[in-house]
């Protein structure tokens, strides 16, 4: 293909976009859709992975104590805890310090615990590390048989919590984007077909002049792919101001959650989307371009 | 260059638009289909451009069995013959120029080509300092000169023209049938359908006559009827 004839499906294309105009908002409009729902389903599990590994890599366990126990009941549960096999080190926690702890993790807002420290809500705790990280879920189940002892977290526990959780967001979200593929996938063939409608004079001149049957297609295929690429722009513009500022108010308000940086994201996202929206511009328009244009 | 044997077409309708047409037209003839209204001269000449394929015999035309052509070697046959039609069938969007070098573009001749080219057949129909008009500003007669420049542009072998003169009136007629004649003493092969007497009988070009389907006269130097 020459780059003339190029530039001349180019316009093609964008003529009949513009003539369109309300089906192409229409398509564009349905690929946004799409992509950004796919985006947020997307950045939903990248972020729970990213802040599973995050957990999973601390091979801790909390033992959160009853409430009012006495000072000699601490430290029998601290011989207890240390007999237990498997375990390498214990450090006892009192409420207050993990007030501070708290307070140090938040960071500037740290002044918010400010008001709660006449009646701190935080149990006391018992930090403790194993030996051999694979055994944490052996050892946090002896825990559980300690007198005194009233909820065990660690963080493989935390990560299935968290994963059944998304689990259903995701197949929720993932039945949502097929659903809404297939309807842009249509809206796209639709436009299309009217352009190829509106154009069938046209068509119809270039079949008894020799055009050949691509040379006829081109443009209509590339109407799509714009609308497509258009879609893909308008979703990756809404995904990225919003996890730029999600992840901005994130920092400032709940620095203990750990989102995947808002850089590291943003190039992988926008290539892939406007692929993805291209792909779908051209599947809609190959759909009427093999039924309606033929030589 | 063209040639049919025992040629039958029968629509999907059931309608039997032609049966056993034989004929051979050579390279660089002037010939005219005549016949009344709905006898297949429509038909005839979509069968030369392959618009419709025949529904038995055979249709040969510049060396190639158009029932054999493949879909891909389909537009490369097309580009041999050029193709006028009674209603111009111009772009109303596009200028006379346009309308013009569009033919050049979709067989992506160089841009030179078409600078080149484009003014020399407007030249060739008469339609010098037309070329920013749009057709909706030009006579019956200029567009059916457009659609003939469109047609030649590319220079085809063969030139078909289904009734060029269908919606002029008899002096503009002439105009084009004597461009038509022009362009055969350029060594084109021309089939004009048409079904007024008058140009015929002044011309005196072969005749192939057909009424309901059926070859009725084949005649050089013919007239529209014997009668007249
Ligand atoms: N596409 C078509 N489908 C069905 N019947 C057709 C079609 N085109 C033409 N016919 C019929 O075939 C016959 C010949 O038509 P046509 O070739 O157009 O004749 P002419 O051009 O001599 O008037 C007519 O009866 C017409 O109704
Ligand atoms: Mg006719």
């Amino acid at each position: 293909m020459r780059v003339r004839t190029f530039g001349y499906f180019f316009r093609q294309a964008v003529v009949s976009i513009l003539r369109n105009s309300l089906m192409s908002f229409a398509s564009v409009s349905s690929v946004a859709a799409v992509l950004i729902i796919l985006g947020m389903v997307l950045l939903l599990g990248l972020n729970v992975d990213y802040i599973a590994s995050d957990i999973e890599s601390q091979v801790e366990i909390t033992a959160y104590l009853a409430d009012g126990l006495d000072v000699k009941q601490v430290s029998e549960i601290g011989q207890k805890l240390i007999q237990v096999k498997g375990i390498k080190e214990v450090k006892f926690v009192s409420k207050d310090e993990a007030l501070k702890e708290f307070k140090k993790q938040l960071g500037d807002q740290g002044d918010l615990l400010e008001g709660i420290k006449e009646d701190n809500p935080l149990p006391d705790f018992y930090r403790i590390k194993t030996i051999n990280p694979s055994d944490i879920s052996e050892v946090a189940a002896e825990l559980d048989n300690i007198e005194g002892i009233v909820d065990i977290v660690y963080g493989k526990e935390v990560v299935d919590k968290l994963f059944k959780l998304t689990g259903w967001t995701r197949l929720i979200g993932l039945a949502t984007i097929t659903i809404f593929a297939f309807v842009s996938i249509f809206i796209i063939s639709n436009t299309i077909r009217l352009t190829v409608f509106a154009r069938r004079k046209e068509i119809g001149i270039m079949k008894y002049i020799g055009a050949t049957e691509w040379f006829i297609r081109w443009p209509f295929l590339i109407e799509g792919m714009l609308l497509g690429l258009i879609g893909a722009l308008i979703s990756v513009s809404v995904i990225n101001i919003s996890y730029y500022y999600l992840t901005k108010t994130v920092a400032q308000s709940l620095p203990v959650i750990k989102l995947i940086p808002f850089d590291s994201l943003l190039y992988k996202i926008t290539v892939g989307f406007m692929a993805i929206g291209a792909l779908l511009g051209a599947l809609g328009s190959g759909i009427s371009i093999r039924r309606f244009v033929k030589v | 260059m063209i040639r049919m044997f025992g040629v039958s077409k029968i629509y999907r309708n059931g309608i039997k638009a032609l049966s056993d047409i034989n004929f051979h037209i050579k390279k660089g003839e002037f010939v005219f289909i005549v016949g009344p209204s709905g006898a297949g001269k429509s038909t005839l000449i979509k069968l030369i451009f392959r618009e419709e394929l025949p529904s038995s015999g055979q249709v040969i035309v510049a060396g190639r069995n158009v029932a054999r052509l493949r879909r891909k070697d389909l537009p490369f046959f097309r580009r041999k013959i050029g193709v006028v039609f009674q209603d111009f069938r111009l772009l109303p969007d596009k200028t006379v120029f346009e309308n013009v070098s569009f033919a050049m573009e979709v067989v992506e001749a160089s841009k030179s080509e078409i600078r080149r080219r484009v003014p020399e057949v407007l030249e060739l129909v008469g339609l010098r300092g037309k070329e920013k008009s749009m057709p909706s500003e030009l006579s019956g007669g200029e567009q059916q000169r457009v659609s003939l420049a469109r047609a030649i542009v590319n220079n085809p072998e063969i030139v078909v023209a289904d009734e060029p003169t269908g919606n002029l009136d008899p002096e503009t007629s002439w105009d084009i049938i004597k461009l038509l004649q022009q362009i055969n003493l350029r060594g084109t092969t021309v089939v004009v359908a048409t079904h007024e007497s008058s140009i015929v009988n002044m011309l005196r070009k072969r005749v192939i006559a057909i009424e309901k389907g059926r070859i009725v006269r084949d005649q050089q130097k013919g007239v529209y009827n014997y009668e007249s």
